[in-house]
C-alpha cells in the first residue's frame, strides 16, 4: 500500500526533524486536500484486498463520516470550489484513522505467508 | 463358541451382578485428586497413558449469560487471537505439536479442552491460561468469524427438530435461568447486545478464578498443579460490576406448560416433567434415572427392540425415534421424553408413551425389567463419567458449582438401591405434577396436552 518513504530516517535524527517538520507542514497543506475537506488517509488508494479489507474493519461511525468527506469533496472537484475556511480539515484533525488497521491486516498477512512457508526441523 | 449349558450357568451371575462388588470402584485410578493450584479448583485423575486431556470448565453455561448468545459467543471466541498471539499462529502451533483443541457449551458451563502428547502438558496448560486471560475479542474479529460460525450453529440447530423442542422445553419448565435457549433460535435479536467490548467483560468474570475448574486425565498430579500454578495465577479475579457479568445463581423453579412451534424441518415432540439433578446435590433421585431406563426407548442392543416399556409399546413404527432421559443440572433436572419422526407415528406414539407411565405408575411392570433398568442406569452413570467427552465437564461442573465431586462407588450404590416402589412413586408423580409439553413440526397433526391426558 505504501510507497517508499523517508520518514523514519528523518524521525530517527531530531536535528533533522526539527528542520523538517516546518517544510513538512507546508508541504502538507500546499497538497491541498485538507482544503477540500479530506483526511490524508482517504487519499490511501482503496483498489487492494488490504485497504478493502481496512475499510470494512473500521468502526460505523468512521466509515460513515470516511464516505461523507469523499462525497463532499468530490462535489468541490465537480463545482471547482474550495470549502469555506472553517469547514476544511485542520492539521490537528488529520489523524490517521485506517493506516493502523492496513498496519495490522499486513502483519497478519505477513504471518500467514511466514507460517505458510515454515520448515519444520526436528 | 458358546455351549447353551454355558450360557444358562451365565445368566444367573449376570441377573445377581449387583451382589459383587464394583472392580471399578476398587480401582484408585479412576477417582480424580482434587487440589488447588494459584486459586484454582484443579482435579486430576493419573492414567499414565501416552496422551492427556485438560479441560477448562467455567461456571458461564446459557444460564448465567446476561444476555442470550453471550456464551455461545465465549465458546466460539476460545483460541481466537490473544494479546500474545494470533488464533492463525495457534492453530499451526497446535497443529505441529499434534494436538487437539475445541470448545463447547452446555446449560450451565462453558468448556475449553485440550488433548495432547503427554510431554506437551506445560504449552497446553499455558495456552488455555492465555485464551482464559488474554484473548483480545476484538470486533472485526466478531464480524468476520465469530458471528458466521454462531449463525451456522443456529442453522444447525434450527434444522434439528428435537433439539428445537428440547431447547424449548426448557423453557417452558424453567421459563429463566436454566430455561434460557442454549443457542438463540434465528429469530432472535440477539446483535444488538453482543459486541467485543461486552464479551470482554463477560469473559472476565467468566473466567474469573473463583469461576473456573480444571480437569486433567492423563498426567501425573505434581505436574499438573506445577504448571497451573505458574499459567494460571495471572488469571483476573473477576466479581467486576459491569451489566455483563455472570449472573448470580437463581434457584431453579419448575413451572410446566405446554408450546407449539410450527416447522418444516421435520417432527418431533416432547414430553418433560422434573427431574432429578446432579449427584451430590439435594435434588438427586436416583430414581429418575432408572425411570429413563425402564422407559427407554432406544435399544441397547443391535436388532433388537429390548425390554423398555417405550420401546416394546412402538416397535411397529418403522420411522420413529423415542429416547429417555433425565437431564441433570446443578439444582434441577428436567425428564424428557423424546419422539421424532412422521407426524402421525410421532402423535400415536405421544399416546404410547403415557399409558407407559400410567403402567409404570400402577405398578404393573415385571421385576425383572426394573431390574434390568437398574443395571443399565448404573451403567449409564459410570460410563459417563468414564467417558472423556461428558466426564471432564461433569467432574468441572461439580467443582465449580460447589457441590462434592463425583465418587463412582456412591452413585452406584445410590442406582443400586432404588426399589421398586421408588420408581412407581416417581411415575405416579409425574402423571399428577404439571407437565411440559412441546410439539415441533407439523403442528396440525401433533397431539395437544388435552389430547394425551396431561396436566399443563
Amino acid at each position: 500500500m505504501s510507497a517508499p518513504s523517508i520518514t523514519n530516517f528523518i524521525v530517527k535524527r531530531p536535528w533533522l526533524k526539527r528542520w523538517m517538520t516546518p517544510l513538512a507542514n507546508w508541504y502538507t497543506d500546499a497538497a491541498g486536500y485538507r482544503k477540500l475537506g479530506l483526511k490524508f488517509d482517504d487519499l490511501i488508494p482503496e483498489e487492494s484486498e488490504t485497504v478493502q479489507k481496512a475499510i470494512k474493519r473500521l468502526p460505523a461511525k468512521e466509515a460513515y463520516d470516511r464516505v461523507f468527506r469523499i462525497r463532499r469533496a468530490f462535489q468541490c472537484s465537480i463545482s471547482h470550489t474550495l470549502l469555506p475556511a472553517n469547514e476544511q480539515i485542520k492539521p490537528d484533525e488529520d489523524k490517521e484513522y485506517l493506516s493502523p488497521i492496513i498496519r495490522e491486516i499486513e502483519k497478519e498477512t505477513k504471518e500467514r505467508a511466514e507460517l505458510e512457508n515454515l520448515v519444520v526441523r526436528k | 463358541m458358546l455351549s447353551r449349558s454355558s450360557l444358562c450357568r451365565n445368566a444367573p451371575r449376570a441377573l445377581s451382578s449387583g451382589r459383587r462388588a464394583m472392580a471399578s470402584a476398587a480401582n484408585p485410578t479412576f477417582q480424580y485428586d482434587v487440589s488447588e493450584a494459584a486459586g484454582v479448583k484443579v482435579a486430576n485423575r493419573e492414567v499414565g497413558g501416552a496422551t492427556g486431556t485438560l479441560a477448562l470448565v467455567a461456571k458461564a453455561g446459557s444460564r448465567y449469560q446476561p444476555f442470550p448468545g453471550f456464551s455461545d459467543a465465549l465458546e466460539k471466541f476460545a483460541f481466537k487471537s490473544t494479546l500474545k498471539r494470533s488464533a492463525l499462529r495457534i492453530t499451526r502451533e497446535v497443529e505441529l505439536l499434534g494436538g487437539e483443541i475445541s470448545s463447547s457449551h452446555s446449560r450451565e458451563n462453558v468448556v475449553l479442552r485440550a488433548k495432547f502428547l503427554s510431554g506437551d502438558l506445560p504449552y497446553f496448560t499455558e495456552l488455555l491460561a492465555e485464551v482464559a486471560s488474554q484473548t483480545k475479542f476484538a470486533d472485526y474479529e466478531l464480524k468476520e468469524v465469530v458471528s458466521d460460525l454462531l449463525k451456522y450453529k443456529q442453522l444447525a440447530v434450527s434444522s434439528n427438530p428435537e433439539t428445537v423442542a428440547i431447547d424449548a422445553a426448557h423453557g417452558v419448565a424453567f421459563h429463566r435461568g436454566l430455561g434460557s435457549a442454549q443457542t438463540p433460535s434465528q429469530s432472535t435479536p440477539y446483535e444488538k447486545y453482543v459486541s467485543g467490548d461486552a464479551l470482554a467483560q463477560f469473559a472476565q468474570d467468566a473466567y474469573a478464578k473463583s469461576n473456573v475448574a480444571l480437569v486433567a486425565t492423563g498426567p501425573n498430579s505434581a505436574d499438573v498443579s506445577k504448571w497451573v500454578g505458574q499459567f494460571f495465577k495471572d488469571l483476573p479475579a473477576g466479581a467486576s460490576s459491569s451489566q455483563y457479568k455472570v449472573q448470580p445463581t437463581v434457584a431453579t423453579q419448575y413451572f410446566g406448560g405446554e408450546q407449539r412451534i410450527p416447522s418444516k424441518a421435520g417432527n418431533a415432540v416432547v414430553i418433560a416433567f422434573p427431574g432429578s439433578s446432579a449427584f451430590g446435590t439435594s435434588g438427586f433421585k436416583p430414581e429418575a434415572s432408572v425411570l429413563a431406563a425402564l422407559l427407554g426407548g432406544e435399544s441397547t442392543i443391535k436388532w433388537t427392540p429390548g425390554f423398555s416399556l417405550l420401546s416394546q409399546a412402538t416397535k411397529d413404527f418403522s420411522q420413529l425415534n423415542i429416547s429417555t432421559k433425565n437431564n441433570a443440572y446443578s439444582d434441577a433436572g428436567l425428564f424428557t421424553v423424546t419422539l421424532s419422526g412422521k407426524a402421525e407415528q410421532v402423535g400415536t406414539a405421544s399416546k404410547n408413551v403415557v399409558d407407559a407411565l400410567k403402567k409404570a405408575a400402577a405398578g404393573e411392570v415385571a421385576s425383572e425389567d426394573i431390574k434390568k433398568a437398574i443395571a443399565l442406569a448404573k451403567f449409564r452413570a459410570l460410563e459417563s463419567l468414564q467417558t472423556l467427552d461428558t466426564g471432564l465437564e461433569a467432574t468441572g461442573s461439580g467443582l465449580v458449582h460447589g457441590s462434592k465431586p463425583y465418587q463412582i462407588a456412591e452413585i452406584a450404590q445410590a442406582v443400586e438401591n432404588v426399589t421398586e416402589q421408588q420408581v412407581k412413586e416417581a411415575a405416579t408423580s409425574f402423571l399428577s405434577g404439571k407437565a411440559t409439553l412441546v410439539s415441533v413440526g407439523d403442528v396440525f397433526q401433533l397431539p395437544y396436552a388435552e389430547d394425551l391426558g396431561l396436566t399443563v
